[in-house]
């Protein structure tokens, strides 16, 4: 099978609405999705751009990615630690590594697998932020103060999209549904998303929220979540924290639209549109293709509670600038 | 000869491009790579907390006393869903670290490396899907 | 007067009990009581469970505004039974709560003072177990209403089995890591704490919420707290966003800034 076969199937499975009839449905009667759909990683969210608009891996380039995650997975299984494995950061059999994929970037539009350009006034904020220090995520060292980390490291929350967007470790996500309601849970940072479908408006525009303000409907079998009254503090990309490279800041103008579609018994795709004429000069779209794991077990992740490191970031810092002035 | 190249550096560009291990915080700022410690102890108490768990170990100094740390270790989330539990590491167990000190001179560190007499890794195993369940 | 005042509760209390006895609550689509939408309770128990004179709070600054509201013990038999230690523990608790009660730092709130925080938090009945959502802190847990699972390890807000009896929701709470306090009193439960709720619909706007309490390394014996939580009725009324991680950090991590 070519490549360019697989990626219409895959471009069509994405797009359409699930094959009518297939799709279980809810006592009630609602398409149902519900279930754990953990995230996988390792799909960049930016296409290298020697791919072109090429959205899946060849036979040759995806068997080369599996030969490399094997090879990882066998370093990780090894149950003696390496003696030269000695670092600062942790190390790396302590992360959940993905089944590897042919998708090549997690942005499925612009068909190039890029960030369309950002608008002149978000290059401008961008550099200007914070008396030009950058947003948090950008951060590079400096903690002169706890809102000098982002909001991960914060332990506030990842966001809609960072609570999505597969990272290195608890990417549980659980869908749960009743009549007239879907909830969205993530595992980090303990989210639980509820989205009324009763086409109730959307509360006052004076109310900011950084998980925003859902409202979910049906398309046939897929369910779209249309999403407003953001904040601007969070950002797009992993953990919502705007780490170089990432999409990062976006306005509270943002307007996300989720849709969510059964693709067959195991698959669920997530998509997303990203559409905030403030920053980015054209929407774009991600898709998140997420596998039905029944074994995995979404746990409590209480981040706050614990973040027993963000005193001892703080305090490192002024222990390093004691050091400095004796 | 051209094409592979090209082929090799896209999928080279394509692992790289992967989203980058982001633990749940910067370590480098936490900890002192100028401080590396090599702590042989014994476990008084596991602290299964999020973002990160902590082992409690006390460590016998050359001079006979008795130094509590702490070490800093991954997600318990991700532990205990490779069948580790509350009950896994008993207070008594005798542990091996390799890491660095606070920054702040406190008796922390990070479990870089943190292993049993035997020299096993604790909490080992990949989470490759794809490998048997043997060898997860 | 004061005798009026009791009477008039006994007879409201009678109504509500005779009410509760004839009430069947709507069902849901699995044929269980419906018990799902919004609630808040509407008392002082997370200022302090037991009986309490209206006092100032722990800010002088905040005026009237921070301090306390006299209130009535949903505590059956009035008192929490606590050996004589952690009495001493919770006095403790008292003196230090500007800066160590949990809910000042923004800690998930544990159980049982998720119900009776003054935030509202919403029960979803789904196919996969009861969802309960708590706007504090953004909390919430799944009640299992499968075979009983055990906890791999303690948590703030538990492992939670639930079962029916006829139309009371039983939820039984363990795995709980015994770091959350009871109310701003400095109430609190142990390493071995373990709560058993029962939800029950006894008209269309009243749950009433039960309680029973142990943990015999801080009480000499098991406690019941019980009180109405009462229904949102709002048109629209949802949840919204209370992460208040933000709003403790000054109090958490100020001391370490640069000065």
């Amino acid at each position: 099978m070519s490549a360019r076969f697989l990626f219409l199937l895959f471009t069509i499975g994405a797009l359409l609405p699930g094959l009518s009839g297939q799709v279980p449905k809810t006592p009630w009667g609602d398409p149902d999705l519900q279930g754990m759909w953990p995230g996988n990683m390792g799909v960049p969210l930016q296409r290298p751009e020697s791919l072109g608009t090429r959205a899946t891996l060849s036979d040759a380039e995806f068997a080369q990615k599996e030969a490399q995650a094997k090879k990882q997975a066998q370093a990780d299984s090894q149950s003696t630690a390496a003696s030269d494995s000695v670092g600062i950061g942790p190390p790396s059999y302590w992360v959940e590594r993905g089944k590897p994929t042919r998708q090549t970037s997690l942005i499925v539009d612009p068909p190039n697998g890029r960030l369309p350009p950002l608008t002149p006034e978000e290059q401008k904020l961008r550099k200007e932020a914070r008396g030009g220090k950058g947003f948090p995520g950008e951060w590079r060292g400096e903690a002169n103060s706890y809102d000098d980390l982002n909001i991960y490291y914060r332990c506030i929350t990842r966001g809609v999209l960072g609570s999505i967007i597969p990272v290195v470790y608890n990417n549980g996500n659980e869908i749960l549904q009743a009549p007239g309601v879907v909830i969205i849970r993530n595992e980090m940072i303990h989210e639980a998303r509820v989205i009324p479908l009763d086409g109730r408006p959307h509360v006052s525009s004076t109310i900011r929220q950084y998980m925003g303000d859902s409202r979910g409907h049906w398309e046939g079998n897929t369910l779209v979540i249309e999403t407003t009254n953001f904040t601007d503090k969070d950002a797009i990309g992993s953990n919502g924290a705007g780490y170089p490279g990432d999409p990062g800041h976006h306005s509270a103008d943002l307007k996300l639209t989720e849709r969510l579609t059964r693709v067959d018994a195991n698959t669920l795709n997530y998509q997303a549109t990203i559409d905030d004429p403030k920053t980015w000069t054209r929407p774009w779209t991600l898709l998140i293709p997420l596998k039905r794991d029944d074994r995995y077990q979404l746990l409590e992740y209480a981040c706050h509670e614990g973040n027993i490191a963000m005193g001892d970031i703080l305090s490192g810092a002024r222990a390093d600038e004691q050091k400095k002035t004796e | 000869m051209r094409t592979r190249l090209a082929l090799v550096a896209a999928v080279a560009g394509l692992l790289l491009a992967v989203a980058p291990a982001w633990a749940h915080h910067a370590f480098q700022a936490e900890f002192d790579k100028g401080k590396p410690v090599h702590l042989v102890g014994t476990v008084t108490e596991m602290e299964w907390i999020n973002p990160h768990s902590w082992i409690h170990v006390d460590v016998k100094n050359p001079d006979g006393s008795v130094t509590n740390w702490m070490v800093e270790c991954g997600s318990p989330n991700i532990m205990l869903r490779r069948g580790f539990t509350k009950r896994s590491l008993e207070v008594g167990t005798e542990l091996e670290i390799q890491g660095y000190q606070a920054k702040n001179g406190q008796n922390k560190a990070n479990g870089s490396s943190v292993t049993f007499k035997d020299g096993k890794k604790l909490f080992v195993g990949g989470s490759n899907p794809d490998l048997p369940p043997d060898q997860k | 007067m004061r005798n009026l005042v009791h009477l008039t509760i006994a007879a409201a209390l009678l109504t509500v009990s005779a009410a509760a006895q004839t009430y069947r609550p709507p069902r849901a689509p699995d044929g269980h009581a419906d018990l799902s939408g919004i609630y808040e309770a509407l008392n002082t128990a997370n200022w302090d469970l037991e009986d309490h004179s209206p006092q100032p709070g722990p800010m002088w600054q905040t005026g009237a505004i921070g301090s306390e509201p006299a209130g009535e013990s949903v505590v059956e038999g009035g008192t929490i039974p606590y050996k004589p230690e952690a009495l001493e523990k919770k006095k403790a608790n008292f003196a230090n709560r500007r800066v160590n009660d949990p809910e000042a730092k923004c800690y998930m709130p544990g159980i049982p003072r998720a119900n009776y925080m003054p935030f509202p938090f919403q029960i979803v009945q789904t196919p996969r177990g009861i969802m309960f959502v708590y706007e504090f802190a953004s909390a919430n847990r799944l009640v299992n209403m499968g075979k009983p699972e055990e906890a791999g390890s303690d948590t703030w807000m538990g492992t939670n089995n639930g079962h029916w009896e006829g139309d009371t929701l039983v939820v039984d709470v363990t795995g709980l890591n015994g770091l959350a306090w009871f109310d701003r009193a400095g109430d609190f439960g142990g390493k071995q704490l373990h709560v058993v709720e029962r939800f029950t619909r006894v008209d269309p706007y009243h749950l009433n919420y039960e309680a029973t309490i142990e943990d015999p390394t801080v009480f000499t014996r098991p406690w019941k707290i019980s009180m109405p939580l009462y229904r949102r009725v709002e048109k629209n009324a949802q949840l919204l966003e209370f992460k208040c991680v933000e709003f403790a950090e000054e109090l958490l991590y100020g001391q370490f800034k640069k000065k």
